[in-house]
């Protein structure tokens, strides 16, 4: 079931998704290719929200070092799987 | 252990205190982090805690609330058969603090006193241990006094609390129901790494350094992996739930409120969310005590429902996570039991 989720997020969707989940304090404009240290806030609070986001919106488990492995935006969204 | 039904043991009482001093995670942080600050308090939920000054000890706070407890039950002292502390804020390093309590509370020196460690999952397990003397007919009154003092200005999660349980003998009283587990191989999640025997505090660990806030930070200080208690609570919790009310035999409409430990705000969300259950059967007391460790179950029943669990029949789950890694689940009813008013000194 959880495939037919994943499969259905576009990476605008993602992004949007993304953003809301981690609640950058000052606006941040996301791409693809944008690298996840480059951010203002990408921080271990980031890292909860993006747990929490792939649980409970796409059912995914994701973990901690999962996370510390991607380098962009589209490393995230490969996650999904 | 999984699961286990206690019988003859009656919830009489809770008693909460705290310290009078409010810390504010915004407002009272340095002016330069505040930004993050804000968007720190929102996410995890945490807006104002309550911090214990220099001289006061989690000790302090326990026996205000005893006090306070005992004297609202008009239970008599020399009836007191156990005290046990529940929580990882000792006195000092040795004795126990039980031990030092019983003479403090004037409690007979029949009194079996100890302390058990463990923090933010503790309540359910201590209430099992107090609850299985009582059942086994080892003794009649038993006291159990959870929480720590493990707030610090510079970590916005923790706040400081001490609490007081009475339980009593009583061949009509409702089964408890407990379960309760632990999980060694995630110990290095949350920790105090230094200063026991595997790593002694040596000069170095003394050095430390400012961080961006401008606060001191170094080698004895607590350490936190956020994201895997994140993903441990998330993982474990809303299972563990439902195979609680599995093995009773109820279904969620049975229970008039779950009470989770108050970890932050993203992690009860989503256990909450998980469990698909209203937000009015789920009582939370973090924007203004935080993360009060093993106490903040006793906090959040004393805040939040004080008023129902004092009047007639009501049955509760209650459900602590966390440092072991540790989880623990209950299932009480509690009938007219005496709840004062918060306490704060």
């Amino acid at each position: 079931m959880s495939s037919i989720i994943e499969r259905s997020v576009t990476m605008e969707q993602f992004i949007e998704q993304f953003l809301s989940a981690v609640d950058f304090q000052d606006p941040v404009e996301l791409k693809p290719d944008t690298r996840l240290a480059d951010l203002p806030e990408w921080d271990s609070l980031a890292a909860l929200a993006t747990i929490v986001l792939f649980d409970t919106e796409y059912g995914k488990v994701i973990v901690g070092p999962d996370i510390e492995k991607c380098v962009k935006v589209s490393d995230l969204y490969a996650l999904l799987g | 252990m999984s699961q286990a039904t206690l019988h003859n043991v009656r919830f009489a009482g809770m008693a909460t205190c705290v310290p009078k001093r409010v810390f504010h995670n915004i407002y009272d942080a340095p002016p330069k982090i505040r930004s993050e600050r804000e968007r720190l308090a929102r996410n995890i939920g945490i807006y104002t805690r309550r911090l214990c000054p220099e001289w006061q000890t989690f000790s302090d706070l326990a026996f205000e609330a005893t006090e306070k407890l005992l004297a609202e039950l008009k239970w008599n002292k020399a009836d007191i058969d156990a005290l046990i502390i529940v929580g990882q804020s000792p006195d000092y390093l040795i004795p126990a603090t039980a031990i030092i309590l019983q003479d403090r509370l004037q409690l007979p020196q029949t009194t079996i006193a100890y302390d058990v460690n463990l923090g933010c999952s503790g309540y359910p397990f201590g209430l099992h241990l107090m609850g299985s003397m009582i059942a086994a007919g080892a003794i009649k009154k038993g006291l159990l006094l959870v929480g720590d003092r493990a707030g610090e200005e510079k970590d916005p999660l923790f706040s400081d609390a001490g609490t007081a349980t009475a339980l009593e003998f009583d061949a009509g009283a409702p089964p408890m129901h407990f379960d309760l587990n632990s999980d060694g191989s995630g110990y290095q999640a949350i920790m105090l790494p230094v200063g026991g025997h595997r790593e002694p505090v040596d000069v170095h660990h003394l050095i430390q350094h400012r961080d961006e806030g401008g606060y001191y930070r170094g080698g004895t200080d607590l350490v936190l992996d956020g994201p895997a208690v994140l993903s441990f609570s998330t993982q474990r919790v809303p299972p563990a739930v439902e195979r609680m009310l599995e093995h009773v035999g109820l279904g969620k409409d049975d229970i008039d409120y779950f009470v989770f430990h108050q970890a932050n705000r993203m992690i009860n969300e989503t256990i909450r969310k998980k469990l698909r259950l209203p937000e009015e059967k789920v009582p939370s007391t973090l924007h203004d005590f935080g993360n009060t460790s093993g106490a903040s179950l006793p906090v959040t029943m004393t805040v939040r429902l004080r008023d129902t669990l004092s009047n007639g029949k009501h049955r509760v789950l209650l459900c602590g996570f966390g440092i072991g890694l540790s989880w623990g689940t209950a299932i009480v009813d509690i009938d007219s039991a005496v709840f004062p008013a918060l306490i704060e000194v």
